[in-house]
């Protein structure tokens, strides 16, 4: 069995390499290419599969470099889901290069992948630029000139969290995690550590669009394509979060390194998120403002620095995955303000619906999986005292939930477009459509049945070696 | 006014056997009462509906369904153990394990008689969308889901569970007012989402404040709200749950969204809103404040009283200044919500029962107060209160059932609001009689608005330059009729109606006698002298 904890990772690397050769022109015909998505989501739903089946298992690989324990299990499998139904609600018809969009977002998935199951900083950082190069590629297809601005904005956050890493390689003198957390168990907090850990998690916050660092990669999200910004603001922020807990996990005997920072952090995004959600006037922007503030959410999850609060953080790390990379795909074709949405709801109602719920867990509002997630960081804020950033995490959580109201509201009861306007809203392949109902099921399911998921991501944390 | 205290007086005093009684049991019955509506909700908004042409099958199911759930809802009523304090029709199992929430519903007496509330009023508001003709899946769907929502936050004895249907009634209602509400929908759903979103944001702080410092793993309302907790985190939860509670009921000066809400939601929402809605905040009171934490109640029980008198004379003072009579229904249905609190602001046993009973009267007059303005506005083709003139002799239906709806809102004899506020002067004159002054003054000033601003509509010479007018359709009538028929019914029979000579109840328990089960226990902290008082 421990030799088959690494297929998930063959299988979505043959995957993405399959479909970039197969998503060439003239190697398939033209016909059979539109089932490459159900190709591509199946890997995907397989390599998902066999996670869940193979990866309790607790094993070590090359010599204690990839790590294989509940963490990864969880946060591999969350980042499968998410690409799983990212590529199912794709509207292909809006997306420049089929082969590159159906590749791109499993080898995101497969850096998320390789950042949780690392067992040193070096893994880290290369889980972290490998999703973050997928994002480029994806991006880049339609927008080259926006390609390049992504790839120098995450090339800053790479500087810092590398400068990070290295000074603290230097300080300490290793660059194994558990080496890591075990000598600054005994380290004093000094000015030489903690400047590398601001550092670390100013990188991380570039790369996961903590606010205030968002302000450089939403320009890039409303110019992309929809799946493009899915991956961006989905897949590459689950992998900065992955590492993100990791290095919380390390520095867990540490915390008065990077707490107040990061609960600076949390507050700022989770109510900047919230407003500027609520300002924006088009549905991308929206979507992308309501992913900074859950986003917020997690950084405060991460502040906690106890175990029931990265569990709470790692359970939310799953649905803001979901949601964020799932949400803008199911936008679609759907350009300008918030009118391209008018008459979504009964013209193409599973489109409508998953774009909604989407929205709205990205937002918290209940029953989604959105809300158990951050009311479980909220309980998490309660018991570790930070009454203050949950005060200001329920405003971003309100100032959130109004702002998807306005989408909902656009979906649904707007005036329906006339003869004219109905092609403003392209029709789906009945594959996306299926795929838009599976996304609705499970955003519910993973609220509603939030036990075994929740007690997962429990053991995930547990896994870390947290109090 | 004797034959109303008689049957207070009365209330049997011992467990009665009703005729069908126990014919049915369900370990579900309070899922079912939440879930069935979000199923049928689910399945409404799913089913095909081309151009329109299922649109009646959708209202008929909606009301069916409705009308199924009053039909369970009155089962449970017959069958409920009234003099046993515990929760009753319990379910509990565990839900998250990893942050304490369990799936634990039960009801008391308090809880049964807002899940009866809730049954009648929901099947009124789906009698008064019957003339919803727009997007009508997606309506029904809402009003469905609004109503599973007030049934969770009813039988929720889990403060997850609780937060959870409390935060998600919003989003229904909301949408609800933003699709089929009035020209000023916008302002009304900001505002709604505002301010209950503040309210569920006090709520979740509250919570999250007892879950802290009490070390709970649990969010088990047994667990949570039976806490040892040290006097300023006491102080610091009950003025969470005072602001959450004010929000919703809502209480001066937390009303801000009161009036556009009432005003410009379609009837059947604004009747939801206004009658159960709505009363969760006063049953929140009750359930976390008044039966969990006494001193800090006793501590804060003057601003209580404060913030209900002055909700009531504010109301009362808007409510004769409006120019638009759905206006003036929306501050008049903010009276009952007064009434109710002041009572539990007393605390005596007399006065909480008697706010426990105006939970249930205070929401029906409320609901019978919005929806008939909300009726009668859109019968004569305007709102405005200046050209309303002389309508008695032309809709007298509906005029009758407004004067009924005005009555129960000041608590006439025969009317259920009558017991109530009888029971909250009798209990609250001892321990507030600044307040029950103030209050009984807000009432007589209330009762003045209400009689000017019926004189004013309803009767007087028609104006000629007014819209033509007809009266209420046979819906509407019953819809007003079923919460005036009520109102009357409680107020006749308060311990439920009696064989001639005997002690043997038919048909109906009486609301007394079940809203009584588990009073001992909310109130039981009040029954003797105040500790602070005594040497």
């Amino acid at each position: 069995m421990r030799s088959l904890v690494l297929l998930p990772e063959a299988v979505v690397v043959a995957g993405a390499v399959g479909l970039l050769f197969l998503g060439r022109p003239g190697v398939m015909r033209r016909g059979r290419r539109r089932y490459l998505p159900v190709a591509a989501t199946l890997v995907a739903l397989a390599a998902f599969g066999i996670e869940l089946w193979v990866g309790a298992v607790l094993s070590t690989f090359f010599g204690g470099a990839l790590v294989q324990d509940r963490f990864a299990l969880f946060a591999k499998a969350a980042a499968l889901l998410a690409a799983a139904a990212a590529i199912a609600v794709t509207d292909w018809s809006a997306e420049e290069s089929q082969s590159v969009g159906l590749a791109m977002p499993l080898l995101a998935a497969f850096g998320v992948m390789v950042a949780a199951s690392s067992g040193d900083v070096v893994g880290l950082w290369a889980g972290l630029e490998l999703a973050g190069a997928a994002a480029v590629v994806v991006v880049a297809t339609r927008r080259p000139d926006l390609g390049i601005r992504l790839l120098v904005t995450g090339a800053v956050g790479t500087a810092l969290l590398l400068s990070g890493l290295a000074y603290v390689y230097a300080t300490i003198g290793t660059a194994d995690l558990v080496g890591l957390r075990q000598s600054l168990k005994v380290e004093a907090p000094t000015l030489p550590l903690a400047l590398p850990v601001l550092l670390l998690f100013g990188g991380l916050a570039v790369r996961a669009g903590w606010a205030p660092y968002q302000f450089a990669r939403v320009p890039v999200a409303l110019g992309a394509s929809p799946l493009g910004t899915g991956v961006m603001v989905g897949l590459v922020a689950m992998a900065a979060l992955v590492v993100g807990i990791k290095v919380t996990a390390v520095l867990s005997f540490r915390p008065e390194l990077f707490v107040s920072g990061l609960a600076v952090v949390a507050a700022v995004a989770m109510v900047a998120g919230g407003a500027a959600a609520l300002a924006a006037r088009t549905p991308r922007a929206r979507l992308v403002y309501l992913a900074v503030g859950q986003a917020g959410w997690l950084a405060a999850g991460l502040a906690t620095d106890y175990r029931a609060g990265l569990g709470a953080t790692l359970f939310l790390l799953g649905a803001f995955g979901i949601a964020a990379t799932a949400g803008p795909a199911a936008l679609g074709g759907v350009e300008g303000g918030e009118s391209g949405l008018a008459g979504m709801g009964s013209l193409r109602p599973a489109r409508a619906a998953a774009l909604v719920i989407a929205a709205l867990s990205l937002a918290g509002a209940p029953p989604l999986a959105g809300f158990f997630g951050e009311f479980a960081v909220a309980a998490s804020l309660a018991q570790s005292g930070q009454f203050a950033l949950l005060a200001l995490g329920l405003l971003g959580a309100v100032l959130s939930q109004a702002a998807a109201l306005g989408t909902v509201r656009a979906v649904y009861f707007q005036s329906l477009p006339d003869e004219t306007r109905r092609g403003a809203i392209p029709a789906w392949a009945r594959f996306s459509s299926a795929g838009a109902v599976g996304l609705c099921i499970v955003i519910v399911a993973y609220g509603v049945f939030a036990s075994p998921i929740m007690g997962l991501a429990d053991q995930g944390a547990k896994a870390l070696g947290l109090r | 006014m004797i034959l109303s205290l008689a049957a207070i007086a009365q209330a049997t005093p011992s467990p009665a056997s009703v005729p069908g009684a126990n014919v049915f049991t369900s370990p579900l019955l309070l899922s079912l009462v939440i879930w069935v509506p979000v199923v049928v909700g689910v399945a409404v908004a799913t089913m095909p509906n081309p151009r329109g042409r299922y649109d009646v099958l959708m209202k008929q199911i909606a009301f069916f369904t409705n009308l199924g759930l009053l039909f369970v809802l009155w089962i449970a009523y017959n069958q409920f153990a009234t003099f046993l304090p515990t929760m009753q029709f319990e379910e509990k199992v565990t839900w998250l394990p990893a942050i304490g929430a369990v799936y634990h519903l039960g009801v008391d007496g308090t809880g049964m008689t807002m899940l009866i509330l809730s049954g009648l009023v929901g099947l009124a508001s789906v009698l008064a969308s019957w003339g919803v003709r727009e997007r009508v899946r997606s309506y029904f769907c809402l009003l469905l889901l609004t109503q599973a929502c007030v049934n969770g936050a009813i039988v929720a004895h889990d403060m997850f569970v609780l937060l959870l249907f409390w935060g998600a009634s919003v989003i229904p209602i909301a949408l609800l007012v933003l699709g089929w509400g009035g020209a000023r929908r916008e302002s009304a759903v900001w505002r709604l989402v505002g301010y209950w979103g503040l309210g569920t944001g006090s709520l979740l702080v509250a919570t999250m404040i007892v879950y802290a410092a009490s070390g709970s793993t649990s969010f088990d309302m047994d667990v949570l709200l039976k806490a040892g907790l040290a006097p300023r985190v006491q102080l610091a939860v009950a003025a969470a749950l005072i602001v959450a509670a004010a929000t919703r009921l809502p209480l001066f000066p937390f009303h801000g969204w009161a009036r556009d809400v009432y005003a410009d939601a379609p009837p059947g929402v604004a009747l939801i809103v206004a009658g159960s809605a709505s009363r969760l905040g006063a049953y929140l009171l009750v359930r976390a404040l008044i039966a969990a934490d006494p001193d800090a109640s006793r501590l804060l029980s003057p601003i209580l009283a404060g913030l209900a008198v002055l909700t009531m004379v504010f109301a009362a003072l808007a409510a004769v200044r409006a120019v638009d009579l759905r206006a003036a229904g929306g501050y008049l249905a903010m009276v009952p919500g007064g009434l109710t609190v002041f009572g539990l602001a007393a605390l005596t046993p007399l006065s909480i029962a008697g706010s426990i009973l105006s939970l249930f009267s205070g929401g029906l007059a409320a609901a019978l107060i919005v929806g008939g303005c909300a009726t009668l506005s859109e019968r004569a083709q305007t709102r405005s209160v200046q050209l309303l003139r002389g309508l008695a002799p032309r809709m007298p239906v509906l005029s009758w059932l407004l004067v009924i709806a005005a009555l129960g809102l000041i608590g006439v004899p025969l009317l259920a609001s009558y017991p109530a506020e009888a029971m909250i002067f009798f209990g609250s004159f001892r321990s507030q009689p600044a307040g029950s002054f103030a209050v009984a003054l807000a009432l007589v000033l209330v009762a003045a608005v209400v009689a000017v601003v019926l004189h004013r509509i309803l009767l007087g010479s028609p104006n000629p330059d007014a819209p033509a007018v007809s009266d209420a359709s046979l819906g509407e009538a019953w819809y007003l009729g079923l919460l005036a028929g009520a109102l009357l019914w409680v107020g006749l029979f308060p311990g439920g109606p009696k064989l001639p000579g005997t002690e043997q109840v038919v048909f109906d328990p009486g609301l007394l006698n079940v809203m009584s089960a588990g009073l001992t226990d909310i109130a039981s902290a009040y029954a003797g002298p105040n500790p602070a008082s005594s040497p």
